[in-house]
């Protein structure tokens, strides 16, 4: 009855649930899906949050070897209500050649590129959940008396394990906001209501407004500020703040399309990849070699109407590949199968249609994932899945709803 | 509040001594999918039971007539009618099968000699007639006996035709077919107490139809947002107020209850009330927001509470209260440190529903390994019974079960890790008057009666 709850086991469990909804008599399960994806962000959230304080911890490991005898600090993140084990998860998988991080330039961009990428979920999940403040929940020494308060005071903000909920009336205390330290520029938080379309900025103007999500809390609530000052409380006060938008890292960016089977409107909006893991391929256009960044040219704006006589084959949600699931332009990713449909040979497995449709809708390859042999020519091998699953990972924050391929 | 586990049974007073009864369905340990039952009703006099099951079948079951001549048959339910209410189809349109199985069936209340039933698949509600026919016409003129046609110009003489007696026959007609109005899942259907219409939930729309009507059907609640990627919460049941016909709720994947009142508005987005138990931050979890996840909503007779039945705990609210429920029972706590292992085995997805006793004294609820849990409202006392084959014998009582926790396991406990997760009770029906309580294990109904009654 045993299982493994460590955040990377969680997660490729729960994209396989959602591959395999899709195959399921009866249509994809709204319901299930749904909470599968509440699953994935949770798991997310903790893997981040480790990752991060696993970087920082050989950032600060390194700045103290130069300076006095090394300080041993006990990173265990510890949430409220976790079992003991998932605070002592394995050595991180660090992408992309694991020592590379532990020279200090780089992990320090990592960091800062982790960090932003967190930012920029949290505040996701705040116009989301219209919740006026983070809940940051920064990394705790496990039980962590006041000496490590002081410890703390060093930490920028990192992973919320708590996923946000409806604010103050579910009882879960406001953390505070206080100006992050130097490598942090202190932002504005875009706008309020487009919330998941964020990744590209020029984007959200093109993104419609959502409705008022059940329960009808004025809108108004999503564009108070973040930093709302509130006791800190126990778990740890959140330092840091947004990143302005426009130093988020859209450089590797790829699309999900959603086609809206009640109104036919085809959606599609941009993820974004943390760019360490881009660019440890040496194909990663951002990076200057190969095509131009797809990011760039992916104004395509939100909202499309679809119209029912173009194109039959595109109707059902299985293939929205011709419809942008693909960056235009790009050359595909080279660590996973960034699959262009048209790549997909239709006489290929029934396996790799159900992949396709998947990498489409996910728009990352996570063939790694599923149990499908990666060709070797064309990826690095001890790449693949891990990236794929960092992609994935990196990506949840635009299609955490994965159900949305409906 | 009622502790997890199960207590004694003891005698007397409120409590129930329930015995065996009946058991419907096969014996054998192969389970054909279809005839997994998937939803379980009593009319609103209790002498007809309905149960439908995956492969779109409904079965009633008619409650015999107490007889003098044979004592031992009391209040037996047997089989009235059968029919096949929906089929598989096929949505072209979306590539998608609509699987055929029964979601719902709810009784309308008895207006004529025939009886009235919605029953509901993912896609489509169908009104059906279940009428008697005992008596059959003979010596028609222009045909035959068998029914062939007579020559007219060998018939000669002109008679009237007479009624004769005929072996009760039972037919099931559908009289309504209520299509093409949910884009989602259909999840919930509620008869209102005007009894002149419904409601049919899916997981972002709610519908109200006029029993007569079927090209037409009203949208009151819509949840859906603009974007798709902003979704957060699902309808997951819904229900009419008893009394008030105006009034009925929902119940979402977040574990909230909405309260909306027709009368305010057309689209009853906005909720008159708003019933929600603030989360335990101590709780938390990678699957806190699976196991908050209301699976079922019902109204007390009274209409004065309601039940909400979420993973792993029933809690009654009242009306009157939104800010948290009064009562909260743990069905099976103990399952809380293994969510990881359901989550694999998908059964943290497992939708249990729960039911009222007529006189709102007693809730019950379904478990895994066929255990079911009642809950006495008043003695605070709380039982787990087991339905198997291994207790069928006619009115043998049923002994209270317990699950060990931990520690050592007494004697007739059953540890948490031999508990039977494929066996699980998810549908249970408690009679509207009577202490006789229907209960759906897999492809078998099991049918308990109080011993006292």
């Amino acid at each position: 009855m045993e299982c493994a709850l460590d955040a990377q086991s969680l997660i490729s469990i729960s994209l396989r649930k959602i591959h395999s909804s899709r195959t399921q008599r009866g249509g994809i399960k709204l319901h299930k899906n749904l909470l599968v994806s509440y699953v994935l962000r949770n798991a997310r959230q903790l893997y981040l949050s480790e990752r991060y304080a696993e970087l920082y911890r050989r950032q600060q490991q390194q700045q103290q070897q130069q300076q006095q005898p090394p300080h041993h600090q006990h990173l265990a993140y510890a949430a409220p209500g976790m079992p003991a084990s998932a605070a002592d998860f394995g050595p991180l998988q660090l992408g992309g050649g694991g020592d590379a991080e532990a020279r200090e330039p780089v992990a320090r961009h990592q960091l800062h590129q982790l960090h932003q990428l967190h930012q920029l979920h949290l505040q996701q999940q705040l116009h989301q959940h219209q919740h006026p403040a983070p809940r940051g929940c920064a990394v705790t020494a496990a039980g962590a008396p006041a000496g490590g308060a002081g410890a703390l005071s060093e930490l920028p903000g990192c992973a919320a394990l708590q996923p946000p909920h409806g604010a103050p009336h579910r009882g879960q205390p406001l953390e505070s906001l206080q100006p992050g330290p130097a490598p942090l520029p202190l932002p504005l938080p875009p706008p309020a209501p487009a919330a998941l379309c964020l990744r590209d900025p020029r984007a959200s103007a093109a993104c419609s407004a959502p409705s008022a999500p059940p329960g009808a809390t004025p809108p108004a609530a999503a564009a108070s500020p973040p930093a709302s000052p509130a006791p800190a409380s126990s778990p740890g006060f959140y330092r840091g703040a947004y990143p302005a938008p426009l130093d988020f890292g859209v450089h590797c960016s790829s699309q999900t399309t959603v086609l809206d089977l009640d109104t036919h409107v085809v959606t599609t909006v941009e993820n974004g990849y943390l760019h360490q893991d881009c660019c440890a391929s040496a194909h990663c256009p951002c990076c200057g070699q190969g095509a131009p960044g797809p990011g760039l040219a992916s104004t395509t704006g939100c909202k499309r109407k679809y119209y029912p006589g173009q194109e039959e084959e595109d109707e059902d949600e299985e293939d929205p590949g011709d419809l942008g699931a693909e960056p235009p332009g790009g050359a595909p990713f080279a660590p996973c199968k960034r699959a262009r449909f048209e790549d997909f040979c239709p006489d290929s497995s029934p396996d790799a249609s159900n992949i396709s449709n998947l990498i489409s809708i996910f728009g990352s390859g996570f063939s790694g994932l599923v149990s499908r042999q990666p060709d070797s020519s064309e990826q690095p091998p001890p790449l693949n899945g891990q990236l794929c699953a960092k992609q994935a990972l990196a990506s949840l924050g635009a299609w955490t709803r994965a159900i949305v391929a409906f | 509040m009622a502790g997890a586990g199960g207590g004694g049974c003891p005698a007397g007073g409120n409590d129930f001594q329930w015995c065996f009864s009946q058991v419907k369905g096969a014996i054998d340990e192969d389970v054909a999918e279809a005839d997994i039952i998937s939803t379980v009703e009593f009319n609103y006099s209790g002498d007809l039971l309905a149960t439908g099951d995956k492969g779109g079948r409904v079965v009633i079951f008619q409650r015999e007539q107490e007889n003098k001549s044979r004592p031992h048959s009391r209040g037996e339910y047997n089989v009235y009618s059968t029919f096949q209410s929906h089929e598989p189809e096929f949505d072209y349109l979306k590539s998608l099968e609509i699987e055929e199985k029964i979601n719902k069936i709810r009784w309308l209340p008895q207006q004529n000699a025939a009886h009235f039933l919605l029953s509901t698949n993912d896609k489509t509600i169908k009104l059906w007639k279940i009428s008697e026919r005992d008596k059959r016409a003979e010596g028609y003129n222009l045909k035959d006996e068998d029914g062939r046609l007579r020559d007219p110009f060998r018939i000669t003489a002109l008679r009237v035709p007479i009624l004769k007696p005929m072996d009760l026959m039972v037919e099931a007609s559908p009289r309504r077919i209520f299509a093409n109005a949910h884009t989602y899942h259909i999840n919930s259907i509620s008869v209102n107490s005007d009894h002149e219409t419904y409601l049919s939930a899916d997981d972002l729309r709610i519908n109200l139809w006029h029993l007569e009507i079927t090209d037409r059907s009203f949208n009151i609640v819509d949840i859906k947002p603009a974007n798709m990627e902003e979704l957060t919460e699902v309808i997951t049941a819904a229900e009419f107020h008893p009394h008030q016909c105006n009034v009925f709720v929902y119940s979402s994947s977040k574990g909230t209850i909405r309260l909306c009142d027709m009368r305010s508005s057309a689209l009853c987005d906005r909720h008159s009330k708003f019933f929600e138990e603030p989360e335990d931050p101590s709780s938390r979890s990678f699957f806190s927001e699976i196991i908050s996840s209301i699976s079922d909503v019902k109204f007390s007779h009274s209409g004065r509470y309601m039940m909400t039945r979420d993973y792993l705990s029933v809690k009654v609210w009242d009306l009157n209260m939104e800010s948290r429920p009064v009562e909260t029972h743990q069905v099976h706590e103990y399952l809380r440190s293994k969510l990881c292992s359901l989550y694999e085995n998908d059964c943290i997805f497992d939708k249990f529903e729960c039911c009222w006793n007529g006189s709102d004294s007693a809730i019950m609820t379904g478990s895994y390994n066929n255990f079911f849990r009642m809950f006495d409202r008043n003695t605070r006392r709380d039982v787990t019974l087991e339905a198997s084959r291994e207790n069928s014998k006619p009115r043998a009582s049923l002994k209270p079960r317990k699950v060990c926790t931990g520690g050592k396991r007494k004697k007739d406990e059953i540890s948490v890790d031999s508990l039977d997760f494929n066996k699980k009770i998810l549908h249970t029906a408690w009679h509207p008057v009577e202490n006789i309580i229907a209960v759906a294990a897999t492809n078998n109904l099991y049918i308990f009666q109080d011993k006292i009654n």
